[in-house]
Parts: structure tokens; sequence; C-alpha cells
């Protein structure tokens, strides 16, 4: 497995970010200064990092209702993110959208998704499209345990399948669809094999060890850009805080937490490259630093931005479809809004 | 009371060698089948308690769900992190309870872990894995039987001890004279041993043979999957049973075409080799970061001037031949006779 230091010093700091970023609105909800509901990835950071440090900025990733990691991990403005949270302007969609439907197509980012099981279908689209245009890009299609019960996955898993789209699907398995182990919501509970049956490869990872991520990442990605097809990689992993912020998470218990916290990405990943002389502490630190920093003036620059203008608000909710080629259908009689 | 584990490795057949090679996913729901299975023929010879290691995928508790055993059947009081220690750790309390015997579903890697644990206890390794040198593929009801019958007493011949790998990690300053006699070894390996070149275990499987330097194996015996088929490809037979084998790979040496992988035939070349008779050691050293891999996985990292001591040990973990089990127990008349009552 071949990685850069540039490499790993990148994938050290969107880890350390996502992980301040998560932190930060941990304490920012409790404090009342967020709308909306916010799902946290925090403890999950090396799948959504070690799937993107193989994406280039013209791949895709569709992403679900606990988005934050993977629009960090590809590159969308931290700033931007923490202003869509908060509900403002400046926010990476206007504050129109809040933490579940933030989205960035300059970065690929088609969007987190507050409908559980969103992603496979508009994955497959992207697929689809870049194997209609002959371009190498990839789309990688992350979804969870509770996603994987849901007949959109299916569909979008025979879709890859029978028409060999250059799609990784990702189930970050963190052991819990909401409140619900999957002992009691998936059918057999092995998601990895499910999709054999879609007539893909399938493997399950370590999703709490950035290195087994990124070099099963590595493998999958390289094969779907090769035109191989699809990949299914079921990666198992676990999120530190509850469901959603305001869960009193009762359905878990402290031991299995507490297990979970002494496996942490960030800590192995540091006790990794450091033994290997790869990187150093110093360098290390001061990447954190840096990421508090990062995320102090995020948070900032959300607090301060306006709110949206009220005569926004029926603004960039609808397309502008050109009604005349749309025919048989007639003009609508409401007005489209625009 | 005659008493039984059963270790089903929910992670075993699921790694990236789906992708790099072309092994099969073996799922689950047909490990829960596999130990229904091993149930029923543990009761039909008379074993009375068994202990299933849980794990996050339910393979015991949907083996128990609706099978109507008369025997009493039940998982092993402790926690599973879906982590490999839970194998070693399962293996660990089976042994402290006295069971006479443990079925296992997995691979070389499963059962490398278990042996870990296990003691003396017998094993009867049932193959669900990728490369499946160790464990046997057997009818579950068959291996059952066999374990049952030796866990019972009634086929105690058909119990045979297998060799391991001891495998020493010493620091760069460290040498073998630091090592104390009795020094209990960092970790084993049950078919092969091999010095990899890469500087992360990540997702733990090897492919490549290309990186490979060294490799000590228990066995090489043709027919098989993984780097024990380079050794018995090699060999062509020339080789003393009981004995193990050192090879040393390098550009310079001999062409050998063998299966390292599901599907992934390559070549290597053979440098130089050596027989290994029980109690040989071989040593092993790297000018540069390189990892141990233990019958199919990379387990431990060797940074720079790090070496390793690998010796042959003869007393590995015992193991069940389940034809001989059911041959000897057949010759005493047990199949012929009313199905025991256990007391």
């Amino acid at each position: 497995m071949e990685i850069s230091r540039d490499k790993l010093l990148w994938a050290y700091e969107r880890m350390r970010l996502i992980r301040e970023f998560e932190d930060r609105l941990h304490t920012d909800f409790a404090a009342g200064k967020i709308p909306g509901f916010v799902h946290l990835y925090a403890g999950e950071e090396a799948v959504a990092v070690g799937l993107c440090a193989h994406l280039r900025d013209n791949d895709f990733i569709t992403s679900t209702h606990r988005g934050h990691g993977h629009c960090i991990a590809k590159g969308v403005d931290l700033r931007e993110m923490m202003a869509e949270i908060y509900g403002k302007a400046t926010g990476a969609c206007k504050g129109k959208g809040g933490s579940m439907h933030i989205a960035d197509v300059n970065k690929g980012m088609l969007g987190a998704n507050g409908i559980v099981g969103g992603g496979p279908p508009l994955a497959c689209g992207a697929g689809l499209t870049a194997k209609l245009k002959g371009t190498d890009q990839v789309t990688v299609c992350f979804f969870g345990d509770g996603a994987s019960n849901q007949g959109t996955t299916f569909e979008g898993l025979n879709l890859a399948g029978i028409w060999k789209l250059p799609v990784v699907f990702v189930c970050e398995n963190n052991g819990y669809a909401e409140t619900t182990s999957p002992q009691y919501s998936v059918a057999g509970q092995d998601i990895a094999a499910r999709a054999r049956g879609f007539g893909m490869p399938s493997i399950a990872i370590d999703g709490l060890d950035f290195f087994a991520v990124y070099e099963a990442a590595g493998e999958a990605i390289a094969r779907a850009r090769r035109g191989e097809g699809p990949t299914f990689i079921e990666a198992q992993t676990y999120r530190y805080y509850g469901h959603f912020e305001g869960d009193s998470v009762r359905y878990r218990n402290r031991e299995e937490e507490e297990h979970y916290r002494s496996r942490d990405c960030l800590y192995r990943f540091r006790q990794t490259a450091t033994a290997q002389g790869l990187l150093t502490e110093a360098e290390l630190d001061a990447i954190d630093a840096r990421a508090r920093a990062a995320i102090n003036e995020a948070s900032q620059f959300a607090a301060d931005s306006p709110m949206p203008d009220p005569a926004e608000l029926l603004t960039d909710v609808y397309v502008d479809y050109p009604m005349a080629a749309l025919w048989p259908f007639q003009e609508p009689a409401v007005p489209v809004y625009r | 009371m005659m008493t039984v584990g059963i270790i089903a490795n929910p992670a075993s057949g699921k790694d990236i060698r789906r992708l790099v090679a072309h092994g099969s996913v073996f799922d689950n729901e047909e490990k829960v089948s596999i130990v229904k299975r091993v149930l029923l023929g543990l009761e039909a010879v008379g074993v009375q308690r068994v202990w299933i290691m849980p794990d996050r995928f339910g393979i015991g508790l949907k083996a128990l769900d609706n099978l109507p055993l008369q025997i009493e059947a039940s998982l092993l009081d402790m926690p599973a992190w879906f982590t490999p220690d839970d194998s070693r750790r399962a293996a660990q309390l089976l042994a402290e309870r006295g069971v006479g015997c443990i079925v296992t579903l997995g691979g070389d890697g499963t059962n490398r872990l278990v042996a870990k644990g296990c003691g003396e206890v017998p094993l009867m390794p049932i193959s669900t894995g990728t490369n499946n040198v160790f464990p046997m593929m057997i009818e579950a009801t068959t291996a059952g039987l066999a374990a049952g019958l030796v866990a019972c007493g009634r086929a105690s011949a058909a119990v045979t001890r297998a060799p391991r790998i001891d495998v020493y990690r010493l620091r760069a300053n460290q040498a073998e004279a630091d090592l104390p006699a009795d020094a209990p070894p960092d970790d084993i390996a049950l078919v092969d041993a091999a010095v990899y070149d890469e500087r992360f275990v990540a997702a733990r499987a090897i492919w490549d043979s290309t990186r490979i330097s060294d490799i000590v194996l228990t066995r090489a015996e043709p027919g098989n999957i993984g780097l024990s088929s380079i050794g018995a490809n090699f060999l062509a037979g020339n080789y003393p049973s009981g004995h193990g084998l050192y090879l040393h790979l390098a550009a310079s040496g001999q062409p050998v075409r063998a299966p390292v992988a599901p599907g992934l035939m390559q070549t290597v070349h053979v440098a130089a080799h050596r027989v290994l008779a029980p109690g040989d050691t071989v040593r092993v050293h790297r000018d540069r970061p390189a990892v141990l891999a233990f019958d199919g996985e990379r387990e431990l990292e060797l940074h720079t001037n790090d070496w390793a001591l690998l010796r042959l040990n003869p007393h590995g973990p015992r193991v069940i031949d389940p034809r001989r089990a059911i041959a000897v127990a057949a010759q005493a008349g047990f199949f012929t006779t009313p199905v025991p009552v256990s007391s």
C-alpha cells in the first residue's frame, strides 16, 4: 500500500477537522445556537477520509443525514458548512438546507440527504453519467446500516450491478439505525453478503482503522476507474454521540462506548504514523491546533453571518424549466417559483 | 459433563481478497446453518452442554433459534466487540471451562487466533475462510459427530498434534541471547509466516508475492492454497513428514508458480531453502520497514533494523481427524448400538 507523507498529513488534518467540527456542534447545539436537527459523525472519520483520499474534485459522493464528515473529507468549505448548519445566508445552500442538505457540486458533493436510502439512486445517476460520457469519474455512495434495508438501496445496487456502473457503495455500519441494532432490523445481519446477490465483489473492513479503509478503498475505486464495475464495502464503525443531538442514548451501555473509544481512529492513526517514523508528534500537534483554530473561525463566521432575507424564501427552490420543452405538458396554472 | 465450544468467526470470508483476488464471500447465514448442523451432530453422540461464542452478527443466537435440541446450548458469557481478539478470548474461556473440544468456523487466520487461547483442547476446524489449509472442507454434521465423539472420550485416537511457528520480534539492539529460554512468543502461525515488504498492517491480507522476502512453513503439502503451495510446488514431494520449510525469495531464484490466493496464480523466485526440523529457528532481518504476516494476514510491524526469530514448534494445537474419529467409533460399535444416554 503506497501513501505519501503529504497524503498522510492531509488525512490526519481532515479527520481532526471532522472531529473538531462535530465536537463544536455538540456543544453549540446544547447551548441552543443551532436550529433544526444535527446528526454527528464523530468516531466514523476514518471511513469518509479513507475513501475520499482517493477521489478527485470531479469525482462524486452521495451522503446521508450524518453527512458533515463526508463534506469535510470531500473538501467542502468549513465556513460555508458551519453557516449552513446555523441557517445563515452565507451557508453552502444559503441557509435553506441546514445540516441534512449541505451540497457543493463544485466539489462533487451531491448532497447530504434527509431521506434514509436516498443516496444510492443518485449515485447510480452520477455513475451512469460518467459511464455514458466515457469519463473515469467515480462515485462513492455512503449510507448506513439502516439504509441497507431500504428499497432504494436494493434498486441502486441492482442498477449498478446490471450496468456495471463506476460506483463504490460504502455501508457505514455504526451498529445502530437510529436506536435499533442490526440484530433487530437487518434480516440476516450480514450486510456485506447482501451485495453478492447483485453480482459485485463485497468486503467487510475495520472502519475504525484509517489504513485498512484507505487500502480497501484504493482497490475498489481503482476497479471502478478501470471500468470493472461497482464494489460494496461494509465499514464497521461506531458513532460517539447519539443518533441526533438530544438523543439520550439509552440503547447502548457505557462499556460498549468505552471499548470503541479505546479504538479511536485518530489515536490509532497517530500511533501508527509516529511509530513508523513517518510523522512526528509535533507535526500532528500542530495540525490539532490548526484544526481547532479553523473550527473556531468557521463557528465565529457562522455566528456573525446574517440570517437569510425573507424575500429569498422562494428563490432556488425550483429549477427554471423551459416549459415549452416539456410538451405535452401544459403551462401550470400556478406560477413556477424562481 | 461432556461439553463442547463453538467459535464461528463472523468476519471470516470477507476480506480484501474479494477485490484483489477471487475469494468467495462466505455469508454468515451459511455459518448459522453450519452451526445448526454441528449442534445436531454433537447432540447425536451424547454431548450434554455447548457454549457458542457471541458475535455482532448473532450467528449463535440464530443457530439456536427454532432448533429443537435436547441438550443445553447457549452463548458464552463474554462481550463481543467484533475484533479478532474475540476468537482468542472465547477459546481461552472455553478452555477454562474444560470443554472437550472446540469446533471452529473460519479460515487459517481464525484458527490461529483460537490456537492462541485454546491450550490443550482439541480443535475441529471447519473451513469458512479464504485460505484454508488448517481447517477442513467437511460437512458440518460429520464435523459435529466427530467433535462430539472426541469430547465424549470415544475417539481420542483421532486427535493429533499440529505444529506451529513461534514468532519473536526483537528490536535492533536486542540479541537472541536476550531472549529467555521460556519466553512466550509474541505471536504464532499455524501454516505460514512471511516477511512482507509493506509498512502497514492495514487491510491485513497479503496477495502480492513480489513483496515477500522470506517464508516459514509448517507444512508444504501439495494441493494447498496460499503460501504453503509455494513450498509444495517447489519441493515436489522431496519433503520429510513432520518437518517445516524455510524459503528465501529473490529475483535471482528459481521460478515457481503457485496459487497464492483464490484464483491468483503467481510466479515467485526461490533463491534459497532449508528444511526445518522441529525446534529449528530462522532469523530474519530487514534494513527497512516490513510487516510479518501469519497465515495470510499482516499482523506485526517490523521497524527498520528490527529482526524476528521464527521457530518451528511441534507442540501446536491438537486437531481432530474427523474421518478417523468416526471410523474409531464405528469400529467400537457406536453407531450400531442404541443412542447413548449421557450421565
